[in-house]
């Protein structure tokens, strides 16, 4: 860098501190303002569009100014923690899937607003109510679902005589064979990651007849016939069909290896085609998208729930209100959801047929998976202790390490242990 | 500085009468002027690390769901921990990857050192370019590694391939033995310039007589290394275990974005435990007592580590 530029850079620097400094901080002098915290999103339109439509469209239309705070994926947990611990930071917040549950105390109660919403929109999805409402009160107002599909390259399936995607697991099973002795294994996440991993092992354990504690939120009952069954067909179907990596990968991994080419069917959300169809059209061309396939008990899909949130500490609650309720309305929601096609889906049944679903009808399954979408804990409501059991990655590392080579029988009696501390303290 | 130009006085030689209290004069007694330089420090200790260490104490005794009151459970989370499958394999994962590093790094850097300390051309720059692993962030040089220990399209495997392995190359994050190998490998990686460039800063102050002497006495390369070289670095080998020992086991980082603990547990140690029974099942107390039981083996491996060096010294 020559020394020009850097007595540049300083001049900026310099200039742009000092307009910072005599800018007045948060705008409460001028009038009221609402901080709404929100993850980055995947869709960089979805945030762009709140930013520079919908709040300024707000502050004309009533004076009170809106300020989109976007913070890292992956950090909102932590910046939530940080916000209910010292009591100030946002007034609104996004939660993701286990939010609610965790900081719902500190969340002002929604219900009524939910109804209004509810009659207005065509109603809510049942899978949208489970996320956000604790002990019969609705924590926070449902705004979507990222579900989790199955993704699958229709020309490799071909290639084995299947052109539709396998009904059952068994099916796909035996697919899976064919298409990894052609060198086209399948790839689904078995470590430590967010989302992929769950994505696929709870409704897999569901769809067998399997569950991780009863109705109660109490009685552990992953022993059973069922999760037996569930978790020695996940062994066979990793080593028949899978790459011995996914024991280890995280969420980036699959979209990697599918960008790559080496997988030909994973378990994902809407990401994977619409980042194909951004940067690799081939791949995009050939990539198609499923319900998850049905066990002997039925089809699953995992609710990745998104929902926003007032702190009942925040001093413009009544405003907040006022302001999801605004938000929520078809006129500016609709435009919302549209912005993202329908990598977000909505959970009231009013936008079951929007023209967001005809952008991409290859998505249209994440529209129909939400009536059996739950969370982690299902058939429990949800609970911190379905969180813990999540954090601690119970059901996955079962599957994971049966599929590493250890006794169904051992690896069921070790979730138990864990999950009997979980439910049972 | 001022030149002083009044006569010093002498204290003690004669008696006078006790002067009026004055600030500068004060303050420039000894005893007060050191207890202020300190109380900067001393309160910068206090509010960052003793505060978070008594509160984190607090927190292990209390069961203390994220942004719900706490209310005092006694040592019942450490019960809880002990009777956690996941803790006791948490525990020798951390101790595993602590020993095999630390010794790893110990022998590796002090070659390193050793092999730094000769004259050749370029050696300044040699030097300087043997800190990049320790300069690059940990998150941005992990993220690399991650890519290289990918097993379809990585360097590893493309070179073990290569050589003639079948296709395609071992799984080195999917394998939990595999998985723990390449954690420690990397940390080897990043911590070894730390060794290597402190231990080459000891090395340059033995002085060269002693070297000297011991050839003329007759003594070899091994000898003089084995008889000169080692004592005179003990001193500085023991402070950069130390501090390795403490960083390796109270990692995070690189396990967090490398594997995050995975596969089955097979990474996982104290800090990602405690951090995602914490942040990630919101049970602030139950982490706090994971991450606190750190500090009893930790303590343990010092004393030890310390104890034994003294000894053989």
């Amino acid at each position: 860098m020559s020394g020009r530029s850097r007595r540049d850079f300083l001049k900026v620097a310099v200039a742009g501190a000092g307009a910072a400094a005599l800018m007045p901080s948060g705008g409460r002098a001028a009038g009221k303002t609402i901080t709404v915290l929100h993850e980055s999103s995947f869709i960089p339109p979805f945030d762009e569009y709140i930013k520079t439509t919908l709040a300024q469209q707000y502050e004309k239309e009533t004076g009170i100014r809106i300020v989109y705070e976007v913070t890292a994926v992956g950090s909102l947990p932590t910046r939530i923690a940080t916000i209910t611990e010292t009591g100030s930071g946002a007034d609104v917040t996004m939660n993701g899937l286990l939010q609610v549950i965790q900081f719902g105390d500190k969340y002002v109660d929604v219900t009524d607003l939910c109804k209004e919403i509810g009659e207005k929109s065509g109603g809510w999805y049942d899978a949208g109510r489970e996320a956000v409402v604790l002990d019969g009160k609705w924590k926070a107002v449902p705004f979507c679902n990222i579900g989790q599909l199955m993704n699958w390259r229709t020309d490799w399936f071909k290639e084995v005589g299947v052109t539709k995607f396998p009904d059952t697991w068994e099916e796909l099973y035996e697919a899976g064979k064919k298409l990894k002795a052609k060198d086209h294994p399948f790839g689904f996440e078995l470590g430590h990651g967010f989302g992929d991993n769950h994505g696929w092992l709870y409704p897999l354990l569901w769809s067998y007849g399997g569950a991780e504690v009863d109705k109660d939120g109490k009685t552990v009952v992953i022993d059973s016939d069922e999760t037996a069954r569930a978790v020695d067909f996940a062994r066979k179907f990793f080593k028949d069909t899978m790459l011995e990596d996914c024991l280890g990968w995280t969420d980036v991994s699959n979209n990697k290896a599918w960008m790559s080419e080496q997988i030909s069917c994973t378990n994902n959300a809407e990401s994977i085609l619409w980042f194909a169809k951004k940067e690799f059209p081939d791949i995009a061309k050939v990539t198609d998208q499923a319900m998850n396939p049905q066990g002997p008990k039925g089809r699953f899909h995992m609710m990745g729930a998104i929902s926003h949130s007032i702190f009942n500490f925040s001093p413009v609650k009544e405003e907040a209100t006022a302001f999801m309720r605004w938000l929520m309305d078809p006129k500016q929601l609709g435009g919302w959801y549209a912005v993202a096609d329908s990598y977000y889906q909505p959970t009231l049944h009013a936008y079951d047929n929007a023209p967001m679903w005809d952008v991409e009808p290859r998505n249209k399954p994440y529209r129909d998976a939400m009536s059996t979408a739950h969370l982690p804990g299902w058939p429990a409501p949800a609970s911190r202790r379905m969180a813990e059991s999540v954090a601690k990655y119970v059901v996955v590392d079962m599957f994971a390490k049966a599929c590493a080579g250890t006794s169904t029988k051992d690896v069921i009696k070790t979730a138990e242990a864990q999950l009997k501390q979980i439910y049972q303290a | 500085m001022t030149i002083r130009t009044e006569p010093i006085a002498i204290g003690g030689v004669r008696a006078r009468p006790r002067q009026p209290f004055s600030l500068p004069m004060w303050l420039d007694r000894e005893s007060v002027f050191s207890w202020l330089m300190m109380a900067l420090p001393l309160m910068f200790l206090a509010a960052l690390v003793g505060y978070p260490f008594f509160y984190g104490i607090l927190l292990s005794l209390e069961n203390r769901p994220v942004a719900q009151p706490g209310t005092f459970v006694g040592l019942q989370n450490f019960v809880t921990d002990f009777h956690d499958p996941v803790f006791w394999r948490v525990a020798f994962n951390t101790f595993v990857y602590t020993g095999a590093a630390t010794l790893l790094k110990m022998v590796g850097g002090l070659g390193l050192a050793l092999a730094m300390n000769q004259a050749f051309r370029m050696k300044n720059l040699v030097r300087a370019l043997l800190l990049l692993p320790f300069i690059v962030p940990t998150v941005l040089s992990t993220v690399a590694w991650l890519w290289m220990l990918d097993p379809a399209f990585s360097v590893v495997n493309r070179l073990l391939i290569g050589l003639g392995m079948p296709k395609p190359g071992p799984s080195w994050l999917g394998n939990p033995v595999l998985a723990m190998v390449s954690i420690i490998a990397i940390n080897t990686w990043r911590g070894l310039p730390f060794y290597g460039i402190t231990l080459l800063a000891g090395l340059q102050t033995v002085p060269p007589e002693l070297y000297e002497a011991a050839t003329i006495d007759g003594a070899g390369g091994w000898q003089r290394f084995r008889y000169v070289t080692l004592p005179l670095l003990k001193p500085i080998i023991l402070i950069v275990t130390l501090f390795s020992v403490i960083f390796t086991f109270a990692d995070f980082q690189l396990v967090y974005v490398l594997t995050h603990g995975g596969p089955q547990n097979a990474t996982h140690l104290f800090a990602t435990y405690a951090f995602d029974i914490g942040m990630g099942a919101g049970q602030l107390g139950l982490g706090a007592s994971v991450a606190l039981m750190m500090l009893p083996a930790l303590a343990l491996l010092i004393v030890a580590l310390t104890l034994y060096m003294r000894r053989s010294a």
